[in-house]
């Protein structure tokens, strides 16, 4: 896709403190333009956060059976992850230690080994360093040569159910405590599955937009916008309802009911920077009498009546940084530029469900996402909008202070609020200003 | 695909020619209803990202059967959003159509487009007013519906259907 490079911005003052970008007040939350516009803070936000937080990479179905392997990216930094001889997951950067080649060309695919296209050398799928070509002879390497070990290993890698994370900080906390309270809503999407397990099937949808990367983190948990935003798609639905496949997703068949339906459930914004939503089901029983009865039975004997009603409802999250699950979809955010992001759109299927299911979710996702579906272009031309007006610098501050009054703290730093409120996105605010002051 | 004999095949290139052209005119003229009876009444427009995949168990950029391609037509006549306010205007360039015998009645048209794409208002503003070329190879399932050529199947296939693409939201 041609893009027109950065727009010419005013230089970037080189000091960077948070507190002039986050405004925090009792009944004030406030980001000035500069936190989404200035090549100094995305410079910053590559070091201070993609590479000090755990990063999600993708996901244990991708790479199935040893050899596997698929490119992926830690804000800027290509890697290789990698699946090793005994099942486990090697993440290694993707640049030759000889001179710097890129080692790997294909996004994904199965491998015995990494060799170097520039002087051949060899690598396992450890990333360790198996052969340097031509190594002996006068015109070859010293006998006292220090060879590298291999590839650049990431050194701090975990999986979630199945969910691949990365961190080039050796130091990270555990990937239960970076997830906290979003765990509960990622089991819920998780467990909608009989046996408690997705797996990447279809190819994904990706888009690229032009504007900055935390837009798309603080989108995908926004309830303010849907029926400004997607108001042509409410119409749509008014018309069409299920009958070109939504697959009941998207409730509501009228402004007055879809404002209805969209007012209940609730909003977390985790210590952590994640901002999630969901809504419980309020009825069970519609569900187990229903076309797929059999199905919500099955999993109402595996986790009873109090759970199935939070796995059989909606559920938003934007796991800080660039993971988002929505739908029935992974959703991975890499920033660009800081007026230029890449999102691309994994549907997942569940393991075990019936195909009638599985299916009727990934086209239900065919006509909202992907770059001709009636939903996800308007959120990523609005992405575009919304850069393009902070362009107008003279006006210093955005305000995101939705339900500031009716949001409360709980016992592990958490914030509760309701659905339209701006819960979610002062959490990632918070998160971000925090890492961004650590220097 | 054997090879192509129009007194076998009954629809010669010309035929197919001005065919195709009228179909790319109806869709640059935002004549949508019209384009819409272009199609058998269990046509299908399709943008696939891997056409080698079963489409129930892949996402397509499009896969519209026709109540979802009545949807799509509707959306964008009657319904204003984001991606599509402004507009987009389109020209379609057709090249190197050949066609082959399907079975039954079936022919194959096969064309090489490119569909230039400007979003129209405000030029000074981001992504309005800059011309973009959408290249594709296309592939028109034909049949005869009481004398009248209809589309059974229309195959997009996009150079670059895998990988990163921006608004789509209009007809290709
Ligand atoms: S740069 Fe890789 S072998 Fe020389
Ligand atoms: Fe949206």
């Amino acid at each position: 896709m041609a893009v027109t490079g950065l727009a010419a911005r005013a230089p970037a003052r080189g000091d960077l403190d948070p507190d002039d970008l986050v405004l925090e007040g009792p009944h004030t939350y406030r980001v000035h333009t500069r936190a989404y516009t200035d090549p100094a803070v995305f410079e910053a936000e590559m070091e201070r956060i993609f590479s000090r937080t755990w990063v999600y990479i993708g996901h244990e179905s991708e790479i199935p059976h040893p050899g596997d392997y698929k490119t992926a990216h830690i804000g800027r930094q290509p890697v290789i992850v990698s699946r090793g001889d005994g099942g486990e997951i090697h993440v290694l950067v993707n640049r030759c230690v000889h001179r710097g080649s890129v080692v790997c060309r294909s996004p994904r695919g199965t491998a015995n080994y990494f060799r170097c296209p520039y002087h051949g050398w060899v690598y396992g799928k450890d990333g360790s360093l198996a052969g340097i070509a031509m190594r002996e002879g006068d015109s070859g390497y010293s006998e006292h040569f220090a060879a590298p070990a291999g590839l650049m290993r990431v050194p701090s890698v975990a999986t979630y159910r199945g969910l691949i994370f990365a961190s080039f900080n050796p130091e990270v906390p555990s990937i239960e405590q970076h997830l906290g309270r979003a765990a509960f809503l990622i089991d819920n999407k998780i467990d909608q599955s009989p046996v408690g397990e997705i797996a990447l099937r279809s190819d994904p949808y990706v888009v690229t937009y032009r504007g900055n990367w935390k837009f798309q983190a603080e989108n995908i948990v926004d309830g303010y916008h849907f029926t400004f935003v997607h108001e042509g798609f409410i119409k749509l639905q008014e018309r069409y309802g299920d009958s070109t496949g939504d697959f009941g997703v998207h409730r509501g068949r009228s402004m007055a009911e879809v404002r209805r339906i969209r007012a209940r459930g609730v909003s977390w914004g985790c210590s952590q920077g994640h901002g999630l939503s969901a809504k419980p089901v309020d009825q069970i029983e519609s569900l187990l009498d229903g076309r797929l009865g059999d199905y919500y039975r099955e999993l109402l004997e595996r986790h009873g009546p109090e759970r199935l009603a939070w796995i059989a409802g909606s559920g938003a999250m934007s796991i800080f940084p660039n993971l988002g699950i929505i739908h029935h979809q992974i959703r991975v955010w890499r920033p660009l530029a800081p007026d230029l992001t890449e999102v691309t759109v994994y549907p997942y299927e569940l393991r075990g469900a019936p195909d009638e299911i599985n299916q009727g979710w990934l086209r239900s996702q065919e006509r909202f996402y992907g770059p001709a579906g009636h939903g996800m272009p308007d959120d990523v031309e609005i992405f575009a909008l919304n850069q393009q007006g902070l362009d107008a610098s003279a006006v210093d501050w955005l305000i995101l202070e939705r339900g500031i009054d009716s949001e409360r703290r709980d016992e592990v730093g958490d914030y509760e609020g309701l659905p339209s409120g701006e819960t979610p996105q002062r959490a990632f605010w918070r998160r971000w200003k925090r890492l961004m002051a650590e220097g | 695909m054997g090879a192509y004999d129009p007194e076998v095949a009954g629809l010669t290139r010309d035929e197919a020619e001005a065919f195709v052209y009228r179909e790319a005119r109806l869709i640059d003229d935002l004549e949508l209803e019209e384009w819409l009876r272009l199609f058998t009444e269990d046509g299908i427009y399709w943008i696939p990202i891997d056409d080698s995949k079963p489409v129930e168990w892949n996402t397509s950029l499009v896969y519209d059967p026709p109540l979802r391609r009545e949807e799509r037509v509707y959306h964008l006549l009657h319904v204003p959003f984001p991606a599509q306010a402004p507009r987009s205007r389109t020209v379609h360039l057709v090249s190197n159509v050949e066609v082959a015998a399907g079975g039954d009645d079936a022919f194959t048209v096969r064309s090489n487009q490119v569909v230039y794409e400007v979003r129209q208002g405000d030029f000074r503003q981001v992504g309005l007013g800059e011309v973009r070329p959408i290249v594709a190879r296309v592939e028109h399932v034909l049949r005869r519906v009481d004398g009248e050529l209809r589309i059974a199947l229309k195959k997009i296939l996009l150079i670059d259907r895998e990988m990163s693409q921006s608004n789509l939201t209009f007809i290709i």
